[in-house]
């Protein structure tokens, strides 16, 4: 869980940056300079890095047995400026420090032999 | 670029589908709830977002051939944005079902028949040794977690922190 919980938090945050520069550095330089180079160049290499961000997204909703709704949302999070960073904060709130609290609940109440 | 539309994003926030399988769930075949209209909806929602991801792939291609070295990137992109979204809404539905249909009988007797431990460790070294009893510190202990287990099973999904 904890492995599944970092995998989707580091592309959350790469995605998220990655889409920031894009519109807002890449754009408005093809726009006013007419130099389409991060504009282009960054935004495939976060067209790529989305493919992995999906993967580990679905992989971490699986986990937490999200609902179709919010499946959805968190998949296509990656795709809209700074919403990335609020998904991901909505996601630690709501499903991840719950489920990872439980865990730990859970670990902690197996009788153990000393 | 690879935003699929707003329409999209308004779909995935009005909240959860009906997910919960109600007493009306368990009357007639297994797949009606299908046919509700919130699951119409999704079907609606997730034959257009695949049909979409295909043109805007072949739109993509078009481009391509035409030139625009870069959209050679997308034209690969779209396809398996499509297909990943088809072997999503496929899992979503057998997902369902198997919620609907609760563990089969098979499943059950699996679960009970295996053991809990793997071959080859031993349950006895879990047991309580003998001289327990005087060990005041380590009945404590157990006490606590005993109580703390209780506590935890008595709260709902997330075990109290939700």
């Amino acid at each position: 869980m904890h492995a599944a919980v970092l995998r989707y938090r580091v592309m959350a945050y790469i995605t998220g940056v990655l889409i920031i520069v894009v519109c807002f550095a890449g754009i408005p330089l093809q726009l006013v300079a007419h130099n389409t180079i991060i504009s282009n160049q960054v935004a495939t290499v976060h067209g790529f890095l989305y493919i992995i961000y999906v993967i580990f997204a679905y992989m971490l909703a699986q986990k937490l047995k999200m609902r179709l709704g919010p499946t959805i949302l968190l998949l296509l999070a990656g795709t809209v400026p700074i919403m990335t960073f609020v998904v991901e904060r909505w996601m630690m709130r709501t499903y991840i420090a719950p489920a990872l609290a439980a865990d730990d609940a859970a670990a902690a109440a197996q009788p153990v032999a000393r | 670029m690879e935003i699929p539309g707003s329409a999209a994003v308004d779909a995935a926030t009005a909240e959860a589908p009906a997910v919960e399988g109600g007493p009306a769930a368990t009357k007639g075949p297994s797949w009606l709830f299908l046919i509700t209209p919130r699951w119409l909806a999704w079907h609606i929602f997730a034959v257009f977002a695949f049909w979409g991801m295909l043109w805007l792939g072949d739109w993509q291609f078009h481009r391509a051939i035409s030139g625009n070295g870069l959209s050679w990137a997308y034209t690969f992109e779209w396809p398996l944005f499509a297909g990943f979204g088809a072997i999503f809404w496929t899992r979503t539905i057998r997902d369902e079902f198997r919620a609907k249909r609760g563990p089969s009988a098979a499943e059950v007797k699996a679960a009970a028949a295996a053991p809990i431990l793997p071959e080859g460790i031993g349950t006895r070294q879990i047991e309580r040794p003998a001289d327990d009893a005087d060990d005041a510190d380590q009945a404590s202990y157990n006490a606590y977690l005993d109580r703390l287990n209780i506590e935890v099973k008595q709260h709902k999904r997330w075990g109290g922190y939700g």
